[in-house]
């Protein structure tokens, strides 16, 4: 299991490198900072997957992405920050006017700093071939 | 981007068989899960056709969907809405067929267990209860679905005849692409079918004690592996062109990566639960109670393991048709139809086999 890292060490470390390993999440102290940080993450990542912890279906999701030679960055949600994460989830999938007003289910995947969806859309673009297209397009791939 | 590559699809509306998927999704978990038996509806064991007009309570309210986004005419409405109106009936009558049989089972049953104890009595023997007790007592959902994958089955077979007809004769695209349209529902029909069954008793799903033996031995997360499907199907399609047998080629791989992937994480599962059940053993409290009841929570994630597979299945199904030909889809339709069919042959045979006599 990993350590929660602080929040401003973990900030910092994420905003160098998109594809670094996962992190737990800082769990940061609710308030302006929580939506901060949700927002900045979806949009100083390639990708990156919001999650409960001890999910299998984000497991799964991880290891198809790791097919690809991708490392998401992983946000782990838990039941202390998760009816945050889920509001703040919910604005910036508004914003996107994807015309989706349901709320997000985990896990929810973000590519290029837009709702990519949850593990069947991932599932699908697998097959389908346009995942790697989007991955590419959104810097998470270098080939 | 060079779109004379066809493995690229810039766009993918959602398919008719994905909102065939989404439609009566609601409906259907509220149908299966709970009879609503109003006190207006007699149990006619006779078999008497419900009136339609009775099956307007279990009506479906089906979410607006997408497909229909390009103009579409209020005929065309119309048409949908009936044949909607007919498959929740059918439904209806199938749910209801499951409950009286179940009830005429009961009923048998307590008519023989009444007959032993008589007996029992009268030759003055200890009787023990448990054993009356009889093992057929079925989750309703999942009678629903025996008796449905059973008419799937011969539909199945129904569908490969005619579909090896179509094939032999050399009959037009046009007619054709309706006989692969309709094979693939078929298939689209079995995942809907599961989902309800899996919302009922995902462990069911998971057994594959619903398919033939044979079949079971290449189960994998309740149902058939995709990427077996594409092994066995793909030497029948020869000749094919360059560009497909590579798209073919690189399906299979991609299947085999997203089949590892739900492996691990069903192993992954499997960890979990044990770990949650295994916590705090041999502590001397006897209070394993919450962790029981953790541990359930947590196999709740078997059946949206399953939903993932069949998802799967449908989107490698789904993809064939978009890289082959409409011929060459019917072939491919027409081989997995008759390698099931085979497997349930061989099934049989083997169930039929005289038992080794001992000493």
């Amino acid at each position: 299991m990993q350590q929660a890292l602080p929040y401003k060490d973990w900030f910092a470390a994420s905003a160098s490198s998109s594809a670094g390993g996962t992190r737990g999440s800082s769990n940061p102290p609710p308030g302006v900072n929580e939506y901060a940080s949700v927002s900045m993450m979806v949009s100083e990542n390639a990708v990156i997957v919001f999650a409960r912890k001890d999910c299998c279906m984000c497991h799964v999701v991880k290891l198809l992405l790791h097919g690809h030679g991708v490392n998401p960055t992983v946000f782990d949600v838990d039941e202390a920050n998760e009816d945050d994460v889920v509001n703040e989830l919910s604005r910036i999938i508004g914003v996107d006017g994807s015309g989706n007003a349901t709320r997000p289910q985990f896990p929810a995947v973000f590519v290029g700093g837009e709702i990519f969806g949850g593990l069947e859309e991932v599932m699908g673009a697998h097959i389908s071939g346009e995942l790697v297209p989007r991955l590419r397009e959104a810097g998470a791939l270098w080939l | 981007m060079n779109s004379a590559s066809t493995r690229f699809v810039p766009t993918r509306r959602m398919g008719l068989y994905d909102q065939m998927l989404q439609m009566d999704m609601w409906g259907d978990f509220k149908g299966n899960n709970c009879f609503d038996i109003s006190p207006s509806m007699t149990l006619d064991v006779s078999g008497k056709q419900d009136n339609e007009s009775e099956n307007t309570s279990h009506k479906t309210i089906e979410p607006s969907y997408k497909y229909d986004e390009e103009s579409s005419k209020p005929a065309d409405k119309v048409r949908r809405r009936l044949a909607q109106n007919r498959e929740a009936a059918r439904k209806s009558r199938l749910r209801k067929k499951a409950y009286v049989q179940q009830l005429e089972n009961s009923k048998l049953r307590l008519i023989q267990i009444e007959q032993e104890i008589e007996r029992s009595r009268q030759q003055g023997v200890c009787l023990d209860t448990n054993l009356l007790r009889s093992s057929e007592t079925k989750n309703p959902g999942i009678a629903t679905f025996e008796i449905e994958y059973g008419q799937w089955v011969e539909e199945q077979n129904r569908q490969i005849s005619e579909l090896k007809n179509a094939v032999n004769c050399g009959i037009g695209e046009v007619e054709l692409r309706r006989f692969v349209d309709s094979g693939m529902r078929h298939y689209f029909n079995l995942f809907k079918m599961k989902q309800s069954a899996a919302k009922a008793d995902a462990f069911y799903i998971m057994s594959g004690t619903w398919k033939t033996c044979a079949e079971r031995l290449f189960f994998w997360i309740g149902g058939f592996r995709p990427s077996e499907f594409l092994k066995v199907v793909a030497p029948n399609l020869e000749p094919l062109e360059e560009q497909q047998r590579v798209d073919v080629c690189n399906l299979t791989q991609s299947c085999q990566q997203a089949e590892d992937s739900l492996s691990q994480g069903m192993l992954k599962l499997h960890q979990i639960v044990s770990e949650t059940i295994a916590d705090g053993l041999l502590d001397g409290e006897g209070n394993y109670l919450s962790h029981i009841g953790d541990a359930r929570e947590k196999l709740e994630a078997l059946m949206r393991f399953v939903g993932q597979a069949d998802h799967l299945r449908g989107e490698t199904l789904q993809q064939i048709c978009r890289i082959l030909t409409t011929r060459k889809t019917a072939l491919a339709l027409l081989a997995l139809g008759e390698y099931l069919q085979r497997l349930r042959a061989l099934s049989s045979l083997w169930s039929s086999r005289p038992s080794t006599s001992t000493g």
